[in-house]
């Protein structure tokens, strides 16, 4: 029997890191030396920053790199080096540092307005028990609409990267047997979408891959429940048809 | 500054409708981390100004949420106001002189407030300059203190500073709008921008009735596309420039209207001198309305703001801008400059437009005229951003975070 699965929030405070860059050069002297929390900041947390955007803004490097030096062909590359949320922090920095290195020396030499400055920001999580727990894959699934969006990031995003291995709800799946809900968590996250479309994804993949393990439930149980059960299925399905008729 | 009644049920079961379930129960679970500590808020007014309009919720919030917080109101004479008043403006680049006069007056004051006030919370949460230094004189043993600076320091007068730095450095944590606005500090430092009230009256629903209503008794009905700057008259926000980018915008797009509107010039003689400055230079311009507004026009400038196609910020220099976020809230098309703030609200082509000239003002406003799904794009990523990151569900998480992390 696995323990039950403890739900968390997270805040997530921010402050100054001390390292700030105006060109290309000091961005790539700058990510060399920034903390893991810097990079978790500016790159890993746009999910957590954005999680009702359409359409995932890039990562503050390239965002700046684009506005603030005019430099798209850069600001692409770093795009595209921040793009994968599960990478962790160190292949992400390099991957950053290598596409930083790749930047043609015309570009290398723009500076910033002073204005414009890139000042670089840390993230220190604050962890929060929500009071509900799964003891089950099943009531993981269930619960999953109720969630902040904080709390779909911690879980299935910083709490792998920072090795919390008991906040990753992946692990504690695979580790519950139900490995295809994990995997199917894992792909959703590499997929690197905003964090609420991912979620409701997720949610809905999850759900259509319980349909069989509920079909067999429901066929064992007694005809009369089943009945009972079949009976108020319709009469859900019938007021959500009347809502959706008046609210048209 | 207009009083909302607090509606049925509270101000958390009304944010429930605009940030989810899901958002406040993990802000009560964080609440529930200060069980049994008691804030206590320190400002200089109850009325009037940005600080007071977020603490009258703020406070109802955090009590709402089960955080016993209580708002005290640091009293002063003229003397200590002016004292403060220009410390303000020095903090914020103007010269000003500072005499040890004027520092004994804010002593005085000091020591006479730190007897009087009720600082008996074991969080003591100090807004701004003027009440730093109750620390030096009523830090009980155990209890934790935070500096919350609402005011950008990057441009700060070091006599100021130097004057302010010791007592600043007595508290625990010290929080800032924005990382510009940081200056070099020994102590733990946070940022947490500030956030906009959605049911506030500058930002509540309007309908297409009232937005028509209002513009009507401001005798604009009917007469757009309207292009506007709601701003006080000050030459940081750069209402000369935005006449400059209109008459570049009127070139080509001849229907397009400018409407300048703000207050800050009846109680401001510099903005006084804006104002005329501005009033004469439209003369030349066919199209321009320059309105201004008394302090608490706050239905006028929803109703202004939501009856507008574009919405600029065109300004030098900026604090946080939170007129970006009011004008993103309601969905509006915005074309600011990226300075201070701004580009933290502004993400360029997803939620507005960032701008760094007259020219570029132009082209992004003539841009946004004939491109209705364009606006339509970007007002609604701009809404959901502001959801995200600037209403005060946010603030109150952080400062409740920020305590979280003292204890």
């Amino acid at each position: 029997m696995i323990a039950p699965f403890c739900f968390q929030s997270v805040a997530h405070l921010e402050a100054p890191a001390g390292l700030s860059a105006s060109s290309i050069d000091g961005l790539r002297e700058a990510i060399e030396r920034a903390p893991d929390d810097s990079i978790f900041q500016h790159v890993t947390r746009i999910l957590a920053r954005h999680p009702h955007a359409r359409d995932l803004p890039g990562n503050d490097f390239a965002r700046w790199v684009r506005t603030a030096l005019q430099a798209p062909e850069a600001a692409e590359r770093l795009a595209f080096a921040g793009s994968d949320p599960s990478r962790p922090l160190a292949e992400v920095r390099a991957a950053l540092l290598a596409a930083l290195g790749g930047v043609p020396a015309r570009d290398r030499r723009r500076e910033a307005a002073e204005d414009a400055t890139f000042h670089f920001v840390r993230a220190r999580s604050v962890r929060v028990p929500l009071d509900v727990e799964a003891a089950t894959p099943a009531d993981a699934v269930s619960l999953w609409p109720q969630l902040d969006a904080a709390a779909v990031f911690y879980h299935l995003i910083e709490a792998p990267l920072r090795g919390d291995v008991d906040g990753s709800l992946a692990a504690w799946l695979r580790a519950a047997g139900a490995t295809g809900l994990a995997r199917a968590a894992e792909e959703e996250v590499a997929e690197g979408r905003p964090l609420e479309r991912f979620r409701r994804e997720l949610g809905a993949r999850w759900r259509r891959s319980q349909i069989g393990r509920r079909v067999a439930e429901k066929a064992s149980a007694p005809e009369a429940e089943r009945r009972r059960e079949a009976t108020a299925a319709m009469a859900r399905l019938a007021d959500r048809l009347r809502e959706e008729g008046e609210a048209r | 500054m207009s009083e909302v009644a607090a509606p049925p049920g509270g101000w958390l079961a009304r944010y429930e409708s605009v940030v989810g379930s899901g958002t406040l129960r993990a802000l009560e679970a964080l609440a529930r981390r200060l069980r049994g500590h008691r804030i206590v808020m320190v400002n200089t007014t109850k009325t009037g100004g940005g600080v007071a309009e977020i603490l009258h919720r703020v406070v109802v919030i955090l009590n709402e949420l089960g955080v016993p917080t209580t708002w005290e109101v640091m009293e002063g004479d003229d003397r200590f106001f002016g004292v403060t008043k220009r410390m303000h403006n020095a903090l914020h680049g103007h010269v000003e002189p500072l005499t040890e006069a004027d520092k004994e007056v804010f002593r005085e004051r000091t020591r006479i407030e730190a007897d009087r006030l009720a600082l008996d919370g074991d969080l003591i949460f100090i807004h701004d300059p003027q009440p730093a230094g109750l620390i030096e004189h009523r830090r009980l043993p155990g209890q934790k203190w935070m500096w919350r600076c609402h005011i950008d320091l990057s441009r700060r007068d070091e006599a100021y500073w130097e004057f302010l730095r010791p007592l600043v450095a007595q508290y625990d944590t010290a929080i800032f709008s924005h990382i510009g606005f940081v200056p070099p500090l020994d102590l733990p430092t946070y940022l947490v921008p500030p956030s906009i009230d959605p049911f506030a009256e500058k930002n509540r629903e309007m309908d297409e009735d009232e937005i028509e209503s209002v513009m009507d008794g401001l005798g604009l009905e009917g007469r757009g596309p309207w292009v506007t700057q709601i701003s006080r008259f000050d030459r940081i926000k750069d209402p000369l420039g935005v006449l400059e980018a209109y008459r570049l915008v009127r070139k080509r797009r001849a229907a397009a209207r400018l409407l300048l509107a703000g207050g800050g010039a009846s109680d401001d003689p510099e903005g006084a001198e804006v104002l005329a400055e501005v009033r004469e230079r439209a003369k030349g311009l066919s199209g321009v309305t320059v309105l201004e507004l008394p302090s608490g026009s706050d239905r006028e400038i929803n109703a202004l703001q939501r009856a507008s196609t574009v919405v600029l910020q065109k300004s030098l220099r900026e604090g946080f801008a939170l007129t970006v976020s009011e004008a993103l809230w309601k969905r509006r098309a915005v074309v600011a400059s990226a300075v201070g703030g701004i580009p933290l609200q502004v993400l360029h082509e997803r939620t507005g437009l960032l701008v760094h000239s007259i020219e570029g003002t132009a082209l992004q406003t003539i841009r946004l005229l004939d491109n209705p799904d364009l606006r339509r794009e970007l007002g609604s990523e701009g809404r959901e951003h502001v959801r995200d990151n600037f209403l005060h569900t946010r603030e109150v998480r952080d400062y409740i975070a920020a305590f979280v992390s003292l204890l």
